[in-house]
């Protein structure tokens, strides 16, 4: 993919200049100035050279060096989703690392305006499309606050939202593991991550009806109980998974290829972490043992008992021993919930907010319930209104702005909502940690050999659809 | 391929067309387009449980100039668009384009500014796979229309057997489609007893009307 | 939940939604009930308070807002910097991570929200003189685990701030995601250019007055506008 033809963005620059500034001729210097994504740790090249996007043409006349600048551009195997890396290379090494997002952009913040309140579960489901769950959550979380009714949430539906959230977290590190060995060469690891999926997939669809991108967790609770077979399902699953990813752990951990491909690879310091803003398991790989579900828990995780699992070595293969451990205490919180599952209802009882519908699997399909019907269309009216009301305009949420976070598998998913008053968001922002990490790719990337580029870029586990939202 | 110009006629074209069809079909090379969701659908029809490996297919090719068919899975916002014009555009003949997903078909649930939509406004689509996203059985359902579409497809247009001259004309274009005209409208009003439980809450009817 | 038919104004004047807590009864008791400056009753955690006295004794009288447990201050543009470095670096504080940097749009003239004929809610009338934009920098500290809101108001037209990229490298991105939706002017970024948006794109996406963009969907015979168009 060539670079843009375009000139610079002329209008939109200021002239306070670019990170590049225009005028690819520079003196040689003798190091790189820091740039501003806060790096201060840098590579020594022989030369500076700064250059605008679009001005790639000018630069082999000012060279008198042999740097070449190369595009992994949006459409390629290994860069995980349409990411664009412009990578500048002396050899094979890297010195700078611009990439550039947007390939996917989807509005979906700007669409929640024009949807009621729950309809923002489903448009937001979609971000970050291999958690879909910790999407739906975190956005409930906020408009469960916003309405004041975080303490009414039932605690069977908290359970069964850790359940699911979970699996979900489990789902997507075998996703990670899968795409991540397939890229630095390994299919059969690929094989074996998207197995593992398949068969919580198949639970997912057994409980929300869908396999991905379900809009199952709803603001009040879940739309529906789980069926009458979920605990055994889920313990049957529970320890299939212990032997499936045992296997893969034994296939990689000692692996001396991937050993050689992941040590020392994409160091990111606790300093360097926090000054870019990166959480989640990079973080828990630098040696910080910080996670959301035990510094400020949400949905009863106080109660369960896990670890948090950290390395020190802050380079690929810490991550990839982090992310296995936290697949291991996903599982073992799995167990704890079914174990101590409550009882009771699903949804909030309050009928202004509770989602009305009560589903069930029907002689054709899944639809609303003969009972519901019933009761709706002959016995009470107010049900017969506060479902029409809920379902066409959706509830009002009181004025105000709230800021939640919830532990994704990539990092601190945040979202910030504003509400004036109406049955629609006034405005949802949705804090994704992938796309703060893709802001710490030049820091990560700078001085590895571009094969270690791509190993960096599949710890850093970015999922395309929350970066650019 | 060269092989259009020559060729014979009468039953021996048709067979050679078979031929072609089939081995066109047997073994069609994705190139790698996953852009959403629907990419993660794609890849797990690739993988182990629901396996494209027995169509000939699992090997997704990065380059574009080694693929027959581009699977463009999930939205296209405006600026991936010229990327995937270019990598159509990078493809060699003969090529196919299976639009995977509603967001790849018509834009899907985000009608808005940021996404095309719909892909075929960007290049021509032979297969459309609606979901969201499509279960990989359904993809595989519309991955094998498409061999069966590959398979009949003529090397020389000529009408079909049982195809009128007009139709023949109107499929390859050199003919104006048939105007179907406006249907009946009272199809998309409320009925009676719809629009006694709920009154006039929504207006949808009368907006119709007015059109 | 009550529904507050009021306006629901922009930034620094009283948050209205505040009230609805003392009327909510699961605040959880036993945590200390504060009056916070707006002269509402909210529920602020110890710790929240004494980060509230901490930035109060640094930066003089700040406006402050407590809503469902969450604190937000109100900083003048030209100090945010300050209070941001005065945020990471003070040892009582520190703010090691800047967790977000988001805006919200509030234009300036009347809006009204739910025409009253069709629906039967009450409709909700919202208006001020001039559009604002509040820029929201939301600091967590891992150290101590609080996490608290900064909040600027911008004016509508032009809006213009220092850039938090000298204190956060993380703003970098986020700055240049508020610029590109918002078209709010980062001085000193080193880059600011459109992150999410093609580069040639025209017009800031997010703004309230930038349409939808969506397209009629079409049936047989009939035409559904998309969704900013439709008056029900």
């Amino acid at each position: 993919m060539a670079g843009s033809d375009d000139p610079t963005t002329g209008a939109d620059t200021p002239t306070s200049g670019a990170e590049h500034p225009t005028g690819a001729a520079e003196q040689p210097t003798t190091e790189l100035a820091p740039s501003g994504d806060g790096d201060r740790f840098s590579v020594e090249p022989r030369h500076e050279f700064t250059v605008a996007a679009g001005e790639w043409q000018e630069l082999p006349d000012a060279v008198d060096d042999d740097l070449m600048v190369i595009n992994m551009g949006p459409q390629h195997p290994s860069t995980h989703g349409v990411l664009r890396m412009t990578l500048t290379l002396d050899g094979e090494t890297v010195l700078d690392n611009q990439p550039t997002i947007g390939y996917l952009h989807t509005g979906i913040e700007k669409n929640c305006e024009y949807r009621p309140w729950v309809q923002g579960v489903a448009n937001v489901t979609r971000m970050d499309y291999l958690s879909p769950l910790f999407n739906e959550l975190g956005y409930c979380l906020a408009v469960e606050r916003l309405l004041g009714i975080e303490d009414e949430v039932p605690e069977r539906a908290q359970a069964i939202r850790v359940v699911m959230t979970e699996l979900n977290r489990i789902s997507s590190h075998m996703v990670w593991l899968a795409t991540g060995g397939m890229e630095l060469g390994s299919t059969t690891v690929m094989i074996y991550g998207f197995r593992e999926r398949e068969s919580i997939l198949d639970m997912l669809e057994h409980v929300t009806g869908l396999r991905m991108n379900h809009a199952y967790i709803r603001p009040g609770g879940v739309s529906m109980d789980v069926p009458d077979d979920f605990e055994s399902r889920v313990r049957a699953l529970v320890k299939e998974l212990r032997d499936k990813v045992g296997e893969t752990e034994d296939l990689l951990t000692e692996n001396p290829i991937w050993l050689e491909r992941n040590v020392g690879v994409g160091i990111l310091t606790a300093e360097q972490c926090f000054d870019l803003g990166v959480t989640g398991p990079m973080l828990r790989a630098a040696g910080i043992p910080h996670d959301l579900r035990k510094a400020q828990p949400y949905c009863g995780f106080e109660q369960y008992d896990f670890n948090v699992v950290t390395t020190d070595t802050a380079d690929a293969y810490g991550r990839y021993l982090v992310r296995l451990g936290e697949v291991y205490e996903s599982l073992k919180i799995i167990e704890q919930v079914i174990d101590t599952m409550p009882g009771g209802p699903v949804m909030v009882p309050d009928r202004k907010i509770a989602w009305p519908a009560q589903l069930g699997l029907g002689p054709d399909g899944l639809g609303n319930t003969t009972e519901y019907i019933g009761k709706i269309m002959g016995q009470s009216m107010e049900a017969l209104i506060h479902h029409f009301k809920l379902v066409t305009e959706g509830f009002t949420v009181p004025e105000g702005q709230v800021y939640t976070a919830v532990e994704s598998p990539r990092g601190e998913l945040g979202y910030h909502v504003t509400s004036n008053g109406t049955n629609k968001p006034y405005r949802v922002h949705v804090r994704d940690p992938s796309f703060i990490h893709i802001g710490a790719l030049p820091t990560l990337t700078r001085g590895l050999l571009v094969a270690d580029v791509i190993a960096a870029v599949a710890s850093l586990d970015p999922v395309m659809g929350g970066v650019d939202r | 391929m060269g092989l259009e110009q020559h060729l014979p006629s009468g039953i021996l074209l048709t067979n050679i067309e078979k031929f072609v069809g089939w081995a066109r079909a047997g073994s069609l090379w994705p190139a790698t387009f996953g852009l959403a969701c629907c990419a993660i659908e794609m890849m797990t029809t690739g993988a182990a449980n629901h396996d494209l490996a027995r169509f000939g297919m699992e090997v997704f090719r990065a380059s574009p100039r080694q693929a027959d068919l581009m699977i463009v899975a999930g939205r296209l916002s405006q600026k991936m668009a010229p990327v995937l014009r270019n990598i159509y555009d990078q493809m060699p003949e003969p090529k196919w384009v299976l639009s995977m997903g509603v967001c790849a078909s018509s834009g899907g649930m985000f009608n808005n500014y940021a996404l095309v939509q719909g892909v075929d406004h960007v290049v021509p689509v032979d297969m459309y796979v609606p979901g969201c996203p499509p279960r990989p059985e359904m993809l595989m359902d519309g991955i094998l229309k498409l061999h069966a579409k590959i398979k009949q497809e003529q090397l020389v247009e000529r009408p079909r057997p049982g195809e009128s001259m007009e139709d023949f004309e109107r499929r390859v274009g050199r003919r104006d489609p048939v105007d179907v005209g406006v249907p009946d409208m009272a199809a998309n009003r409320m009925s009676a007893k719809s629009q006694a439980v709920t009154g006039d809450m929504t207006r949808q009817s009368d907006r119709v009307e007015r059109r | 939940m009550s529904d507050t038919p009021t306006g629901a104004g922009p930034g620094p004047t009283a948050e209205p939604g505040g009230g609805t807590s003392s009327d909510n009864p699961n605040m959880a008791a036993g945590e200390q009930a504060e009056l916070v400056e707006t002269g509402l009753e909210v529920q602020l955690s110890e710790q929240l308070m004494k980060v509230r006295d901490r930035l109060v004794e640094a930066f003089g009288d700040l406006e402050v807002i407590g809503f469902r447990g969450e604190l937000t201050l109100i900083v003048p543009p030209e100090r945010i910097i300050d209070v941001l470095r005065f945020c990471r670096d003070d040892p009582e504080l520190s703010c090691e991570l800047l967790a977000d940097l988001s805006a919200v749009h509030w234009p300036g003239g009347k809006r009204r929200e739910n025409a009253q004929e069709t629906t039967g809610w009450p409709t909700y009338e919202t208006g001020s003189e001039e559009g604002r934009i509040e820029l929201d920098y939301i600091l967590y500290s891992i150290t101590h685990n609080h996490r608290f809101r900064l909040r600027v108001s911008l004016p509508d037209v032009d809006p213009r701030v220092d850039s938090a990229t000298s204190v956060y490298g993380s703003a970098n991105f986020m700055e240049r995601e508020a610029y590109d939706m918002f078209g709010v002017h980062f001085n000193d970024h080193p880059n600011l250019v459109r992150i999410l948006m093609p580069e040639d794109w025209e017009g800031h996406p997010q703004r309230k007055d930038y349409p939808l963009g969506g397209v009629e969907v079409l049936y047989k015979g009939a035409t559904i506008p998309p969704p900013d168009e439709r008056s029900y």
